[in-house]
């Protein structure tokens, strides 16, 4: 077939994207996961000693910070689900009552608008065991309530989890609020009249509907606890001691703070990992979803 | 000298051959209408002419040049699609010279071709609308326009008038026509809508399954279909087509249903000598059904009635005839007087029969 | 905008219809039930604002004020103290120039990244969802899977690069890294909003014109305004929002408004100023909730398409 110009042009605009992916992505990650076999302090080295590849995953798991990070994961994890469950109790009130819908909405979404360091520094500012909520609540005179939970590493998790909540409800709420809005009225109408009561109503019928908008919450919340970065180092810069750690800070320590390229890359590299496991569902979905769709095109 | 033509064109979508070895050549100013159902290949070939699509095989030749691998703005053509594809952030002006936006032409020949094309199609007063604010019509005139101001020789049409209600739909039609005849231009223009087919083509490619079922003029497409799918598929309602048995006789051929009625076509212009007791399939159309038998008729049926249906002018009955329909297309003050489950003496029109190979289900 | 108005009109009317379910209520006045579900809302809502409440009045209080302990209360003498301090003389590590001098080098690397990720991010879309292009499935698979990519498992090889292409620690460094990281996303947002533009539009612009880039500049571009404008705003407060990137590409010289206001916060020597603190929050923190104020809805829809599509 002859050279046709208007066949290229379009396949030659996607060169630049192109080239960032195969760079910036694909390139970086097989560099990372290169580094991660290697001794790379400081610098990067690029010998692999085929003995012992596998060196810095196993210094990984030796390490006590690690470890806390990848229980502090989970517990973030699990803590931040109330945020789907409590932006699906505010979405689904909100859909019965209209009133007030518009503000309520504003309200409870303000919160993403903002630098997740703003509201570290926010509740960070709250939490603050001399001067914070604690003050307050002991001068009440209810002195035996404990409120500088950033101050005591059995609690500063805690602190954490409240901050993302406060952060990411409205954005779940939105998710739901869209759900519950695809739901075809008539179910309402239907339930009604079969008399069916508003808590059996939600449990048998209306959250069963919505299980696609659950799942999609569930996966996008477990990838934002991964990447949960900026709010640990407003609120406690890892601390009390290692108490906070998670592992997209750890590894960024790792690297910036001690300098150790090799263990960081190990450490990315098992977020990579982490990620995959949470994402292959979706992406077999999607994949799934799209055969589909093609096989009924034809 | 043939304006358009496809030779030996195939067309494969992954391992589905939609288009196998199609052939097929129009004149300079012909009107060639591609008829099918929806599915039979008619708007794929109509994309490979355009150059939306390329082909797998073959060659499509416009003129003496060969567009087989041009890009479509190239090939000398301009399209008129379904749902108009207006550009809706643009004027019907600014619509209008986009079309012309790879011609390169000086500014005044422009302006010059989009008064005229508006002119034609008397859309001045909305040049400075946006398609959102027009009508279905005019959103249709404008896309003619759209195609008009370009100059060329060969228009395509893509079932422009479907999206339109019945009455504008009559009068686009007669518009197409009218400038058709005016422009002398060659159109190729895809529909499912017989009518649309009948009355504007001066040639049709009745088409299914991919391949070109008859190339003939309107005339010889009604009167003359080449098989069953052709005699099932023009007409309206469609051509009664029932089994039957030949007969021949000494002087006399007929055609013997199993019910026992015969059906006289000794007149009838066999394409190869018939042989006696040939199974064939009879199409008899509606409109050449008579109550009355005066004239020569070649058979006659004793029918119950099943109902009748008056459009007004016209009426259609439908009788049972051998456990199926017998549709006729009858006077309205005649079909007032059928009542249900009554028996009627119904003829048939000498020389009027069309008779296929039940085998082959092509024309004998 | 025959078509895409068209859908926006269906979208609308299936919300009205949505939003009018009950019609066999009869008109009372209000409900047990609704007075219960309003008050819990009011109370939450008050939960949400709390946060707000509390900075605000600190950063209009005096530190002496602040040492009472009293946090909710308000300032009993209304000071834009804290204010003045914030914006031109808070420390960030050991410069003393306030938090203008984030805000300027957040101002200086939202425009190049807007430029930037966008322009990318468009064309790319554009050229996926519109025309023939090979391995278009292979390609946005890829960015689908680019766009959950932690920053961490890339972080290193970017910083090399950016060192090697000397923009390491520049405005343009901050700028570049945020376009390539936005990219994946935002080609699917563009890409699926390009995806319902009707095929014979395309098929008519091609038998006009049949150049990428003209029918891109004047057909496609007039069509992207609403999601532009989302795409726009999804991307100005997320650039404006960020501490990762910038403070790993930032360097000394090009540290945005967030690395400072960080700084600040966990400072940890000397005494610390709060009312300083919290007024340096609340100006990072204004003008992403200015955009929202104006544009929440926009903003959502920003929001969710960038997560859902992403």
């Amino acid at each position: 077939m002859a050279f046709r110009w208007s066949r290229w042009s379009p396949q030659l605009a996607l060169l630049p994207a192109g080239v960032v992916t195969l760079v910036a992505f694909i390139g970086a990650i097989l560099w990372t996961v290169y580094l991660s076999l290697t001794r790379s302090r400081r610098l990067p080295e690029y010998e692999i000693d085929w003995s012992e590849w596998g060196r810095q995953y196993q210094r990984l798991f030796n390490d006590d910070a690690w470890m806390i990070s990848l229980q502090n994961l989970i517990v973030l994890g699990l803590g931040s689900a109330l945020a789907i469950v409590f932006g699906f109790i505010l979405a689904a009130m909100i859909d019965r009552e209209k009133r007030g819908e518009s503000l309520f909405r504003t309200v409870f979404l303000y919160p993403l608008a903002i630098s997740l360091i703003v509201t570290g520094a926010a509740w960070r500012w709250i939490f603050n065991p001399e001067l914070g909520a604690e003050h307050f609540i002991h001068s009440l005179g209810l002195t035996w309530v404990n409120a500088s939970w950033l101050a005591r590493p059995e609690t500063a998790m805690y602190g954490v989890i409240l901050a993302s909540v406060w952060q990411s409800a409205g954005f779940y709420m939105a998710l739901m609020l869209a759900g519950l809005k695809s739901i075809n009225s008539e179910i309402w109408s239907a339930a009604r009249l079969d008399g069916v009561g508003l808590f059996r109503l939600y449990t048998e019928i209306i959250i069963p509907m919505m299980k696609f908008t659950f799942v999609t919450c569930a996966i996008l919340l477990s990838l934002g606890v991964i990447k949960a970065y900026d709010v640990i180092v407003a609120m406690t810069n890892g601390g009390p001691g290692q108490s906070t750690y998670v592992p997209a800070y750890f590894t960024i320590q790792a690297l910036s703070a001690k300098g150790n390229l090799g263990f960081a890359s190990a450490a990315a590299v098992l977020m990579l990992v982490i990620t995959a496991i949470i994402f292959l569902p979706l992406v077999l979905l999607t994949a799934w979803q799209q055969r589909r769709a093609q096989g009924a095109m034809r | 000298m043939p304006r358009v033509s496809f030779e030996h064109i195939t067309k494969n979508y992954g391992l589905m051959k939609v288009l196998d070895d199609l052939n097929l050549s129009i004149d300079d100013g012909d009107f060639l209408v591609l008829l099918g159902p929806s599915g039979c290949g008619k708007t794929t070939l109509l994309n490979l002419l355009a150059g939306l699509l390329d082909v797998t095989d073959g060659r499509i030749m416009i003129g003496e040049r060969d567009v087989t691998d041009l890009d479509p703005k190239d090939r000398g053509l301009a399209m008129v699609f379904q749902s108009y594809a207006l550009y809706p952030t643009k004027t019907v002006h600014g619509n209008l010279k986009f079309g012309l936006s790879a011609s390169k032409l000086p500014r005044e020949e422009i302006e010059k071709r989009i008064a005229w094309a508006a002119k034609l199609l008397q859309i001045e007063p909305l040049l400075n609308r946006k398609p959102g604010q027009l009508s279905g019509g005019q959103r249709q005139r404008v896309a003619i326009g759209r195609a008009l101001v370009k100059n060329v020789g060969v228009f395509l049409f893509d079932e422009p008038l479907s999206n339109l209600d019945a009455k504008l739909r009559t009068e686009m039609r007669l518009e197409i026509k009218k400038l058709h005849d005016q422009l002398k231009s060659t159109i190729v223009y895809v529909t499912h809508d017989q009518i649309e087919a009948m009355t504007m083509a001066t040639k049709i490619a009745v088409m299914n399954g991919g391949v070109i079922q008859q190339f003939g003029t309107p005339d010889e497409i009604y009167e003359r279909p080449a098989n069953l799918f052709v005699a099932g598929f023009i007409g309206s309602p469609a051509m009664n087509l029932r089994p039957a048995k030949l007969a021949l006789a000494a002087g006399k051929t007929e055609a013997v249903f199993a019910s026992g009625v015969r059906l006289d076509v000794s007149d009838y212009p066999f394409l190869a000598p018939p042989q006696d007791g040939a199974e064939i399939i009879a199409g008899l159309r509606p409109e050449h059904f008579t109550l009355a038998a005066d004239s020569a008729t070649a058979a006659t049926f004793t029918v119950p009635v099943q109902y009748a249906e008056r459009t007004g002018p016209d009426a259609s009955a439908y009788f049972t005839f051998e456990d199926d329909v017998l549709a006729l297309r009858v006077d309205p003050d005649a079909a007032a007087r059928l009542t249900p489950g009554q028996s009627v003496s119904v003829s048939y029109l000498k020389g009027k029969a069309n008779l296929f190979d039940a085998r082959t289900g092509q024309r004998m | 905008m025959t078509d895409l108005t068209a859908s926006q009109k269906a979208l609308g009317a299936e919300i009205a219809v949505h939003s009018a379910p009950y019609f066999p209520r009869r008109k009372k006045v209000i409900t047990g039930r609704s007075i219960a579900v309003l008050v819990f809302l009011a109370i939450c809502a008050l939960f949400f604002c709390i946060p707000l409440y509390v900075v605000i009045v600190t950063s209009f209080k005096t530190m002496d004020q602040i040492r009472e302990g009293a946090m909710f209360a308000l300032p009993n003498i209304w000071t834009l103290e804290a204010w003045d301090h914030a914006w031109n003389s808070a420390c960030s590590g050991t410069r003393c120039e306030g938090l203008k001098v984030g805000f300027w080098n957040s101002v200086a690397i939202l425009i190049p990244s807007l430029i930037l990720s966008i322009g990318l991010s468009i064309v790319t879309g554009y050229a996926l969802a519109l025309w023939n292009v090979k391995w278009a499935g292979t390609f946005l698979f890829i960015l689908f899977i680019c766009a959950f990519v932690p920053f961490q498992i890339i972080m290193f090889p970017l910083i090399s690069m950016t060192a090697t292409l000397k923009v390491y620690g520049s405005i343009w460094g901050v700028a570049l890294i945020h376009a390539v990281l936005a990219m994946p996303v935002l080609t699917l947002i563009f890409r699926n909003y390009y995806k319902d533009i009707p095929q014979e539009i395309m098929s008519a612009a091609i038998m006009d014109s049949g150049s990428f880039w003209k029918i891109f500049f004047e057909i496609i571009l007039p069509m992207s305004g609403n999601i532009l404008i989302v795409v726009l705003i999804l991307q100005i407060t997320s650039v404006w929002n960020d501490y990762l990137i910038g403070v790993t590409f930032g360097g000394m010289g090009a540290q945005p408004m967030t690395v400072n206001l960080a700084n600040l916060i966990t400072i940890s020597t000397g005494t610390v100023r709060y009312n300083d603190n919290m007024a340096a929050a609340l100006l990072t923190a204004i003008p992403p909730l200015v955009i929202y104020f104006i544009v929440g809805k926009l903003f959502v829809q920003g929001i969710t398409a960038g997560a859902i599509k992403g």
